[in-house]
C-alpha cells in the first residue's frame, strides 16, 4: 500500500481545515472498508488520509421523541444499525438493507456515511434512506447545507459533495402512522453479496388500511445511481393497494429502470426481478402495516 | 509517517512504533511476528484475518494499525496462552472436525468468539450470519457450525456458573447504540 | 461392535490443535534470513507478439537484485507434460496469464514497483476464445509451430458397436452440455521459496501436492540451468488447501529457482488473491455432445460422447482429464457399447489443471443429466432406472475395469430412503439423483502408482512414520496414524506422521486420484506389519512362546492364554535396544497397487478397486425469479471402510458444498481471454449462510485390497452434485439446464421459454 500520513482531527471544523491545507492530496476516511481497498489496489493514492472516526458525536443514533425525527450520525456503522432495536422495529427497510452489507466484520467497520459517499450504484444503504425521504447534512469550507439523499448522487462514484465537504449526519423525518417498508437484495448467494438488484418499497396507507397515501419504490443497481421509480409510485398513490396493482407497479418500475448487463447480472433478469420484487416487497409492507394495526 | 501507539494486545500493554499506512494485519504478522492471523485476500472478502478489536470482529487487512490506539486487540494467539489449555471454541473445533487445512481457522474462531462472548446462546441462524464473512473451502461449513454450536453450549454453562476464566480482561461490552438517547434498551 | 480399537474412531485431526492456536506454518509464514521477494509481470494481451521489452528502469530501482525476462530462460526449460510452456515467455504471449518478466527485490513493495517499471511493447495478434471456433480452418493459430490448434492427444475409444446398438435401442436421447471454468480457491494462496546452498544444491519450500514429482521437475530445471547432478530438496509447509491445484509445478516455482540462483539469496514468491485467480489453473471446461440409449426394459444399450475441451494458451493437466472422464463414460452403470472422442483445442484463454474429480464431474454432469432424460423418455422412474443399470461386484466394464467391492445398490437405497422420508414435496419442489464411480485404489497414471513408508519406534513406545503421502488438510496424517496404531496396538496419539521433507520421506506419486488413504495407507500398513512381526518375534523369545500366541493391544504385549506374561510395548522396545547386540525397531515398505496402465485402446484395470456413491437432493425453485434453494442433500458413498468417520464426513460435506458451488454459483468469468472476477466478491463461493443440510450415509463394503477395507473418498463428494441438482430442478419445474452454473437467469429463461411453448 502506498504510504500516507494519517491525520486525526478532533472536530469537523479541524477536519475541514486540514483538507483545506492539503486539498487534492487528501481524502477523508471513516470506516475505511472502501478507502483502504482503493488505496491498496492503487485506485487512489492520497498523501493524507483524514480520519473522521475520532470526531465526537458523529456516531449519534437517536429518535427525537417530540418530533419523531431520526438522526443517524455519519459514523454509525452498519452493525450499529443492524443491532439497534429501534431500527429493527420501526425502520425495517433500513434493517433489511444494512444487515446484509458485506460481512459482519465489514459492518463493524463500515459506516452509513461512507456507504453513501462511496456512491456505488449498488449501495445498499442509500435505498432505504431515499425511501424514507432522508436528508444529509453536509459541512464544508463554505458552511453547511442539507441535501435530500435522493439528490446526493451524480453518477457512479460521484456525489454532489464539493471538495472538503463532510457528510455529518442523516435525518429521517417522522414516519406517518400506518407505514410499512421492506428491502430485498437479490444476489446469487445468501451473504457477502453485492446486489444484482436492490429493491426497497415503502407504503403509507389511509385509515382503511388499503388506500395508498404515499409510495416509495427505490432501486439499486438499476441505473448509474440509486433511483426512484416515480411513475410506479404514482400508480399506487390514491389507489387501494392490491396484489394486481402491485404487479402493475412492478412492471412500470421495471420499465422506468435503466438496468444494464454486467458481470454480476443480465439486464432482462434484473428487470424481471424488479417486476417480481416490487410486488413481493409491497405485500410485505402491507403485512407489516396490518400486523402493527392488530397490535395497536 | 511514523508514530507511536499504545494498545492492549491479548491482555498485555503494548507500545510500538508504526507507519501510518500499516494495516493491523501488517503490524501483527510482519512486525510482531504473530503468524496466527492469516491473509487470504487482503480486501475484506474472506475473513481469514479476523481479529477482535474492542469486542468487535473486524478484518485486520482493512483496519489501520493507527486505529488500535487505546483499544483492546485479541488475536488467535491470545486465546490459549492464559490458561495453558485450549479455549472452548478451539477445543470444539478440534473435537468436531471443524478444521481441515486450517487456514481459515484462526479467523473463523475469532468470529465465533466475538459472537459467543456476546451471546453464547446464539441460534444456528445467528451463527451463520456471524460467520458468513469467513470463507472456508474445505469443510462445507457443516462441522464448523457444529463446532460453534457445541462451544456455545459450553460457554453458556461457564457463564452461568461464573467460571469464565478463559474470557479476556476488561471485557465490558459496549453495545453499539445503547448509550443513545432514544434507543430502546435491551 | 467393530473388531478394531483405533480404526473407525472419530480421532480429531492430529494437527488440529496446532491449527486452532494459529501456530501452523504455511508458505506465507516461511521467512529465511536474507530472503528476497519475487514478483511476476504478466501479459497485457490475450495474443500478441512482444516486440520490445525495456527493463532498465526496473533494474535501476534501489533494492532490486535481479530482473529476468524470457531471454534468461534456458532453452530446454519447459513446463507441463506437453512442454509448451517456458516459465517466462520471450517472443509472444498466448494468454493474459503468460508470465513475461520477474523481479527479485528486498521487499514486496519494491518488487511490485519494479515490475510496474518494466516497459513492454506488444504487437497484438488476432485471438480466438471459443474452442469450437478455434477448430475452424482459418482460425488464428495459438502456437504457429504446432500447425493446428488441436492438440495431438489420443483421446478416442470405441468398445462394442455403438451404431448397431443404437439401431436396436427402444429409446435414444441426445443433448449438448457445457461446463465452464471454476477454480480451487484454496484459502492459502500459492507460493514458494527457493534457496541454493554453497554447492548449488537447491531447497524449495512449496505447498505442493506432489513433492516427489516436483523434485523431478526442479531437477530438470537445474539440468536446463547447467546444474546437472545437483540435489533438490522439497519441503512442504502446512498446505492451506489443495483440491488438485498443486498437482503440477507452476511458473512461479521455476522463476523463484532462477531468481534465487541469480541472486545467490533465498527468493520467495507469494501470490496475492488476484494473482491466485488469474495465474493458477482452473477446472477444465468442456463442450459435451452425448447420445445414450436403452431397450424397452430400461437396460442401457450404448453411450456415445464427443467432447471439445478449451485447452487455453498453454497445456497443463487439464488436457489429460479425458483419461479420467473415460471412467464414468465407460463404467458408470452397465453399458455394453461405448464410444468417446475428445479434442483439446488451443485458445487464448487461461488453461486448466487437475481439480477434485479430474474431469469426472464434467463427464458425470452430462451422463447423469442424460440418464434422467432417457428414463423420462422410457417412462421409467429415475431411481428404478439407475437400479436396473447399477454396477455389481464381479462386473468387468467395457474398458476392462474389474469391479470388486461395489455398494452402488445400497447407496441408491440409502439415498432414496433418506430423501423421501421428509414432508411431501411442496409447490416448486423437486428431487433429483445422480451416481458416481471413481477410482478407489489409486490409478496407474504414471509408471509407478506407489508410495513408500519408513517406520521407526523409539524407546518410549512412540512411532515416527515417514510417508511419501501428502496431508493438505484432508486428513491423511490421521489415516496413517490410525492404521499404524491399530496394527501396532497403540493409540493414534502415539504416532507421529512426517510428510514434509523429501530428504527424509520416501517417494510417492502425489496426492491425487483419491489415492492417499488407500495407497499411502497400505504402505504404512505394510511397514507397521513388518514392525509388528519383528516386535512379536522378539517378545516371543522373551516369553518363550510362539509369536502367534501373542496379543498386542493398548500399548501392551501379552501371551494370549497366559495374561500374567505381559509387558508394556515401550519396555519391550527398551529391552530390545539395550540388551547386548541390541536392535532398534525400524521397518520400511513400498506399496504399489496392482493397477494397470492404460493400453493403446485404453483398456486396463486402472484401479484395483472403485468407489461408488449416489447423491440425492431436494430443491425449491422460485418460478418467478429462477432462484434455486437446496432444501435437503443426501450423499451416500461406498467407502469400503471408514477409517475415521468424522474426517470422512468432512470430505463429503466439503465436496458437496464445492459441488453445489459448481452447480449453482461458481464461475471464472472470462471475456476475450480476460478474467472479470478475480476476487471473492464476484467469484461466488458458498458462505456459511449458504450452507445446506447434508446427510452422509456411509456404506461399508470392506474392500479386500484396502487398508482395513478402506477405499478412496477424497474427490467423490463433488462428482455427481451438479447433475443431481439439475435433475431436481427438472423434477421441480420441468426445465432442463444444460450449462453450468445453473444461475437464476438460466432457470428463469428456461421457465419462460417453456411457458411460451405451452
Amino acid at each position: 500500500m502506498k504510504p500516507f500520513t494519517y491525520l486525526t482531527p478532533a472536530t469537523v471544523e479541524e477536519a475541514v481545515s486540514l483538507f483545506g491545507q492539503h486539498r487534492e492530496t487528501a481524502r477523508y476516511m471513516a470506516g475505511g472498508t472502501d478507502v483502504i481497498v482503493k488505496v491498496k489496489e492503487g485506485w487512489m493514492g492520497p498523501d493524507y488520509l483524514i480520519n473522521l472516526k475520532q470526531i465526537p458525536g458523529l456516531d449519534d443514533l437517536h429518535k427525537n421523541e417530540n418530533t419523531g425525527e431520526l438522526t443517524i450520525g455519519a459514523l454509525v456503522t452498519h452493525a450499529m444499525l443492524e443491532q439497534s432495536l429501534l431500527i429493527r422495529s420501526e425502520y425495517p427497510i433500513i434493517y433489511d438493507a444494512v444487515s446484509n452489507i458485506g460481512s459482519l466484520q465489514v459492518r463493524n467497520m463500515g459506516t452509513i456515511g461512507g456507504n453513501l459517499i462511496n456512491a456505488v450504484p449498488s449501495a445498499d444503504g442509500a435505498i432505504p434512506l431515499i425511501a424514507l425521504d432522508g436528508a444529509v447534512l453536509l459541512k464544508g469550507p463554505e458552511g453547511e447545507r442539507s441535501v435530500a439523499v435522493k439528490d446526493l448522487f451524480v453518477q457512479p462514484y460521484e456525489t454532489v459533495l464539493t471538495p472538503g465537504e463532510i457528510l455529518t449526519k442523516i435525518t429521517i423525518p417522522a414516519q406517518a402512522s400506518r407505514t410499512g417498508s421492506a428491502y430485498i437484495k437479490f444476489g446469487r448467494r445468501a451473504a457477502m453479496e453485492l446486489p444484482l438488484i436492490g429493491i426497497g418499497v415503502l407504503l403509507v396507507v389511509d385509515e382503511d388500511l388499503s388506500t395508498c397515501a404515499r409510495a416509495r419504490i427505490c432501486l439499486g443497481v438499476a441505473g448509474p445511481t440509486p433511483l426512484r421509480a416515480v411513475k410506479a409510485e404514482q400508480m399506487l398513490e390514491g389507489q387501494p393497494v392490491t396484489p394486481d396493482l402491485l404487479t402493475e407497479a412492478g412492471k412500470v418500475a421495471a420499465e422506468e429502470s435503466q438496468v444494464r448487463d454486467s458481470v454480476r447480472g443480465q439486464a432482462w433478469h434484473r428487470k424481471e426481478m424488479i417486476r417480481v420484487q416490487v410486488r413481493r416487497m409491497g405485500l410485505k409492507c402491507l403485512d407489516i402495516i396490518h400486523q402493527k394495526a392488530r397490535q395497536a | 509517517m511514523t508514530k507511536t501507539i499504545s494498545f492492549i494486545l491479548n491482555g498485555d500493554e503494548m507500545t510500538c512504533d508504526i507507519q501510518d499506512h500499516w494495516t493491523l494485519l501488517h503490524l501483527l504478522r510482519e512486525e510482531l511476528g504473530m503468524i496466527g492471523t492469516k491473509e487470504g485476500c487482503g480486501n475484506g472478502e474472506c475473513g481469514a484475518c479476523t481479529v477482535i478489536v474492542d469486542q468487535l470482529a473486524i478484518n485486520s487487512c482493512l483496519y489501520l494499525a493507527a486505529d488500535v490506539q487505546e483499544k483492546q486487540v485479541q488475536t488467535i494467539e491470545g486465546l490459549a496462552v492464559h490458561t495453558g489449555s485450549l479455549h472452548p471454541i478451539q477445543q470444539s473445533f478440534v473435537d468436531n472436525g471443524g478444521i481441515q487445512c486450517g487456514f481459515c481457522t484462526p479467523g473463523m474462531i475469532m468470529s465465533a468468539k466475538a459472537l459467543l462472548d456476546k451471546d453464547p446462546h446464539a441460534d444456528p441462524e445467528a451463527v451463520k450470519h456471524a460467520l458468513a464473512g469467513n470463507i472456508c473451502r474445505c469443510t462445507g461449513y457443516v462441522q464448523i457450525l457444529d463446532s460453534v454450536a457445541a462451544a456455545g453450549r459450553q460457554m453458556a454453562v461457564k457463564k452461568t456458573t461464573h467460571e469464565a476464566g478463559y474470557s479476556d480482561p476488561g471485557s465490558v461490552i459496549r453495545e453499539p447504540g445503547d448509550q443513545t438517547a432514544g434507543e430502546v434498551t435491551r | 461392535m467393530s473388531e478394531y480399537t483405533v480404526v473407525g474412531q472419530r480421532v480429531p485431526k492430529l494437527d488440529a490443535a496446532q491449527k486452532a492456536m494459529g501456530r501452523a506454518e504455511y508458505i506465507q509464514d516461511v521467512r529465511l534470513p536474507g530472503m528476497l521477494y519475487g514478483k511476476i509481470l504478466y501479459s497485457r494481451h490475450a495474443h500478441a507478439k512482444i516486440t520490445a521489452m525495456d527493463v532498465s528502469k526496473a533494474r535501476a530501482l534501489p533494492g532490486v537484485h535481479a530482473v529476468l525476462t524470457g531471454e534468461d530462460i534456458p532453452p530446454k526449460l519447459r513446463m507441463g507434460f506437453y512442454k509448451d510452456n517456458p516459465p517466462l515467455k520471450a517472443d509472444k504471449v498466448c494468454c493474459f496469464r503468460d508470465e513475461i518478466a520477474a523481479v527479485a527485490a528486498v521487499s514486496e513493495e519494491v518488487a511490485k514497483k519494479a515490475v510496474r517499471l518494466i516497459e513492454v511493447t506488444y504487437d497484438p495478434l488476432p485471438a480466438v476464445f471459443d474452442p469450437e471456433a478455434a477448430m475452424e480452418k482459418d482460425a488464428p493459430l495459438v502456437h504457429e509451430a504446432h500447425k493446428s490448434n488441436v492438440l495431438k492427444l489420443p483421446w478416442k475409444l470405441h468398445y462394442g458397436d455403438v451404431e448397431a446398438a443404437e439401431k436396436q435401442s427402444a429409446y435414444v436421447v441426445e443433448e449438448r452440455f457445457t461446463t465452464t471454468w471454476v477454480t480451487h480457491c484454496c484459502l492459502s494462496t500459492s507460493g514458494a521459496v527457493a534457496v541454493f546452498d554453497a554447492s548449488d544444491n537447491l531447497t524449495v519450500y512449496s505447498n505442493t501436492q506432489i513433492p516427489s514429482l516436483a523434485q523431478k521437475d526442479f531437477l530438470e530445471t537445474l539440468g536446463a540451468m547447467g546444474l546437472k547432478g545437483k540435489r533438490v530438496r522439497v519441503i512442504k509447509p502446512v498446505i492451506g488447501g489443495g483440491f488438485g491445484s498443486k498437482l503440477d509445478t507452476y511458473a512461479y516455482e521455476h522463476i523463484a529457482i532462477l531468481l534465487a540462483h541469480k541472486c545467490r539469496k533465498p527468493v520467495k514468491i507469494l501470490f496475492d488473491r488476484k494473482e491466485e485467480f488469474e495465474a493458477t489453473s482452473t477446472r477444465q471446461p468442456t463442450v459435451i455432445y452425448i447420445r445414450q440409449g436403452c431397450d424397452k426394459k430400461g437396460h442401457l444399450t450404448f453411450r456415445d460422447i464427443r467432447m471439445i475441451l478449451d485447452n487455453g494458451g498453454r497445456t497443463s493437466w487439464g488436457a489429460t482429464t479425458p483419461s479420467v472422464m473415460m471412467m464414468p463414460i465407460t463404467s458408470l452403470y452397465r453399458v455394453p457399447n461405448v464410444r468417446y472422442d475428445a479434442k483439446c483445442v488451443y485458445t487464448n484463454n487461461t488453461y486448466s489443471q487437475a481439480m477434485r474429480g479430474y474431469g469426472n464431474p464434467q463427464a458425470t454432469f452430462a451422463i447423469e443429466s442424460s440418464m434422467d432424460m432417457l428414463a423420462q423418455k422410457a417412462g421409467i422412474d429415475p431411481v428404478m432406472f439407475r437400479r436396473i443399470n447399477r454396477n455389481e461386484p464381479g462386473d468387468e466394464t467395457p474398458q476392462g475395469f474389474k469391479i470388486t467391492s461395489c455398494g452402488l445398490g445400497q447407496c441408491i437405497d440409502a439415498v432414496e430412503k433418506e430423501l423421501t422420508a421428509g414432508s411431501p414435496l411442496a409447490e416448486g419442489e423437486g428431487i433429483g439423483y445422480a451416481s458416481l464411480i471413481h477410482v478407489g485404489g489409486g490409478a496407474r497414471i504414471y509408471k509407478s502408482d506407489g508410495c513408500g513408508a519408513i517406520l521407526k519406534m523409539d524407546d518410549f513406545g512412540k512411532v515416527d512414520i515417514f510417508t511419501g503421502g501428502t496431508d493438505m488438510g484432508q486428513g491423511l496424517d490421521n489415516m496413517i496414524a490410525q492404521i499404524v496404531a491399530e496394527e501396532l496396538g497403540l493409540l493414534a496419539e502415539d504416532i507421529n506422521v512426517v510428510h514434509t521433507d523429501t530428504d527424509v520421506c520416501p517417494w510417492d506419486v502425489g496426492a491425487h486420484a483419491s489415492r492417499s488413504t488407500f495407497v499411502a495407507g497400505n504402505a504404512a500398513l505394510g511397514a507397521a506389519k513388518k514392525a509388528r512381526q519383528n516386535l512379536l518375534a522378539y517378545a516371543a523369545t522373551l516369553f518363550e512362546t510362539a509369536p502367534e500366541d501373542l496379543v498386542m493391544k493398548n500399548r501392551m504385549v501379552w501371551v494370549k492364554n497366559d495374561p500374567e506374561k505381559t509387558m508394556p510395548v515401550d519396555k519391550l522396545l527398551r529391552k530390545a535396544h539395550f540388551s547386548p547386540g541390541g536392535t532398534m525397531l525400524m521397518a520400511d515398505y513400498f506399496y504399489d497397487p496392482p493397477n494397470e496402465n492404460m493400453g493403446k485402446d485404453f483398456r486396463c484395470n486402472l484401479s484395483v478397486t472403485y468407489s461408488f456413491g449416489v447423491h440425492g437432493v431436494r430443491v425449491h425453485v422460485d418460478k418467478e425469479t429462477g432462484k434455486v434453494t437446496v432444501k435437503n442433500y443426501v450423499a451416500a458413498h461406498d467407502v469400503g471402510r471408514a477409517i475415521n468417520p468424522m474426517l470422512l464426513e468432512g470430505q463429503v460435506y466439503g465436496g458437496v458444498i464445492m459441488g453445489l458451488g459448481y452447480a449453482l454459483s461458481e464461475e471464472v468469468m472470462i471475456k476475450d481471454g480476460q478474467i472479470k472476477n478475480p476476487n471473492f466478491r464476484d467469484y461466488k463461493l458458498f458462505t456459511a449462510k449458504d450452507a445446506v443440510p447434508i446427510t452422509a450415509p456411509v456404506i461399508e463394503t470392506d474392500d479386500p485390497d484396502g487398508p482395513f477395507g478402506a477405499k478412496g473418498i477424497g474427490e467423490p463428494g463433488c462428482v455427481p452434485t451438479a447433475p443431481a441438482v439439475a435433475n431436481a430442478i427438472c423434477n421441480a419445474v420441468g426445465v432442463r439446464i444444460k450449462d453450468l452454473p445453473i444461475t437464476p437467469e438460466k432457470v428463469l429463461a428456461a421457465i419462460q421459454e417453456q411457458s411460451k411453448g405451452s
